[in-house]
């Protein structure tokens, strides 16, 4: 058997993850090529395809109707799906339009009659096709996608955390951001970044959205009760990377 | 052994002698915290420390360990022991240590925890400072610590050394110490006696009635429900906590797709996956699947199930569970009382 296809597709997105892919250093990078063949990836190659995919990294959300088909098209012809970042995983940042109406306004302004800036709510790529794993983070942590293509490649399954982030900055022995008076969303925040954000002093912002089972109602309190936002604020809170798995806990 | 004494004065020269000697793992700040960490300069170690994050445990078996590096069929340990010191650690620390000692030893000799363990020489120092949190005084208390090489009392004028084994008697050999007084020795006795007094927090009950009645309350899933209703399943009372021992083993590759490590991490029975296991064919079942069975399994192992093989329950009181739950519903004398009076 040769080397896997693999290929990259983008939708809504800043096509960021996919740049994610060539920070490796040029050493890892090229030496992975001698594992899999890269088929299709416009940040870095003009050639497209239209053969069968061992593995399709797509990235986006999917916010336009006219997407399915092309997702539908590069689902019939991969053997496996992986979203690809944080909007093709969860809707992302793209998701904070789901609960306005009037976003098109402000942000396209005079232009925002224009056809091709009709978009409808965004979602991760599978509300509209089967995904077999998921690439969380805004970015992606290039090394866990190294990881998830290194597992495939031995035909085993990735290991992808569904524990929060206080796990890792526990690990590392980061001082909670809660004992110095800010406030954080690592207890609820999906893990596997390692935790760079608090060991920096900043607040997690779950960019790799939420655990299976994040415990909403105990947030919110806690950033009331302990930080001091208004119940409004800590609501709105975790709407960032997160705004849909937001919408199905409340 | 007897005891010895080291001037104030002298003492900054004893830290770096020994530094010059080997490593030196000690308490250190950690912006508002403190941590257990390798000495550069006797000016880092701040045995007026309350507590740290995480507990010593972690120089013998680190949060995520490589125990094996393999290069297509071939492997080799990955464990490499370190002599070193140990400096500074609290008693109820050396409690802990001492039951993952027994833990980590008993049926499976565990040598990837072991090997460092016996390469350290642990020097135990008095508590200086009590954390917020701590009910030390008020559990498993007619239980000596014990595991440790000496114990370092700090009293007018210097310290007071009392060696407990010949790992510890051979520190002696890197500072200016005397025998110590009787006197001496008597206000490093009276300064460990105080601290005993100083904790905010204590249990009420005797381990033995505390349980009786968790057990008893096994079934009250009410009662389970109502504490673990704000747990976020982080597992962070499980990461910190000096007497949990349970862990989980991954494989990564390096990137020539051949080599790699095999790499244990500190688990946690409070994060949500914790005991879901496969059934085969692809399908899994968690059999700790709601947060109030996932608390109160972390109460039955901490107050329960452990004590006989312990001869203690599997706490120390060092509080760190309480300060690293950001709900603030894993303080286990809070959570204690709660359960007594159901």
């Amino acid at each position: 058997m040769g080397k896997p296809k693999v290929a990259f597709f983008d939708f809504a997105c800043c096509e960021g993850c996919q740049i994610e892919m060539t920070n490796y250093g040029a050493e890892p990078f090229l030496e992975l090529l001698n594992h899999v063949e890269i088929v299709e990836f416009r940040e870095a190659m003009t050639e497209k395809t239209t053969e069968p995919i061992d593995i399709a990294f797509i990235e986006g959300s999917f916010t336009r109707e006219c997407d399915r088909a092309r997702l539908e098209e590069i689902r019939e012809r991969a053997a496996i799906v992986i979203a690809y970042g944080q909007c093709a995983t969860t809707g992302g940042i793209n998701a904070l339009k789901n609960h306005q109406d009037d976003y098109k306004e402000y942000v396209y302004g005079t232009d925002s009659d224009m056809p091709h800036l009709d978009s409808q709510k965004a979602y991760g790529v599978d509300a509209a096709i089967k995904v077999d794993y998921y690439a969380y983070g805004c970015p992606v942590n290039k090394y866990e996608v190294l990881q998830i293509v290194l597992h495939l490649l031995h035909g085993k399954e990735p290991v992808i955390p569904n524990y929060p982030v206080c796990v890792e900055c526990k690990r590392r022995e980061t001082v909670c951001r809660f004992l110095e008076g800010d406030h954080c969303m690592g207890m609820v925040a999906r893990a596997g970044c390692t935790a760079p954000c608090p060991a920096a002093g900043i607040p997690c912002e779950a960019c790799r959205g939420f655990v299976d089972d994040p415990n909403i109602p105990a947030l919110e309190k806690v950033l009331v009760e302990q930080a001091g936002f208004t119940p409004q604020r800590a609501h709105e809170k975790g709407r960032m990377f997160t705004a849909n798995a937001l919408e199905a806990t409340s | 052994m007897s005891s010895m004494f080291i001037k104030d004065d002298d003492f900054s020269a004893f830290v770096t002698t020994m530094i010059e000697a080997g490593p030196v793992y000690g308490p250190v700040a950690k912006r508002s915290r403190f941590i257990f960490e390798r000495l550069e300069s006797p000016e880092e170690l701040r045995l007026d420390y309350d507590v740290t994050i995480l507990p010593p445990k972690k120089l013998f078996f680190p949060p995520a360990q490589d125990l094996i590096r393999f290069d297509a069929d071939e492997f080799k340990s990955a464990i490499d022991p370190e002599e070193k010191v140990l400096l500074g650690v609290h008693f109820y620390d050396v409690k802990g240590l001492d039951q993952t000692d027994l833990l980590y030893s008993e049926r499976n000799f565990d040598s990837s925890y072991m090997a460092n363990r016996q390469t350290t020489t642990i020097v135990a120092s008095n508590i200086q400072n009590v954390s917020d949190r701590a009910f030390f005084a008020s559990v498993g208390a007619g239980v000596p610590a014990k595991g440790h090489d000496a114990f370092l009392t700090s009293i007018t004028g210097g310290y007071v050394f009392e060696p407990l084994t010949e790992r510890g008697e051979a520190l002696l050999k890197h500072g200016a110490f005397v025998a110590a007084t009787d006197a001496q020795v008597a206000e490093a006795e009276k300064v460990n006696a105080e601290a005993l007094t100083k904790c905010k927090e204590k249990h009420e009950h005797s381990a033995e009635d505390i349980a009786a009645k968790v057990a008893a309350a096994f079934d009250n899933e009410d009662l389970w429900s109502e504490l673990a209703e704000d747990c976020f399943s982080c597992g962070s009372c499980n990461t910190v906590c000096p007497t949990c021992y349970c862990f989980d083993v991954q494989d990564t590759w390096n990137v020539d797709a051949v080599s790699g490590q095999r790499t244990r991490y500190w688990d946690a029975c409070l994060t949500a996956d914790f005991a879901q296991v496969s059934l085969g064919e692809g399908a899994t079942e968690n059999f700790r699947g709601s947060r109030g069975e996932r608390f109160r399994h972390r109460f039955m192992r901490k107050s329960v199930y452990l004590n006989d093989k312990l001869g203690q329950p599997a706490c120390v009181g060092c509080g760190r569970c309480s300060a690293a739950c950001t709900a603030d519903i894993a303080d286990p004398v809070r959570v204690i009382d709660r359960i007594m009076a159901s």
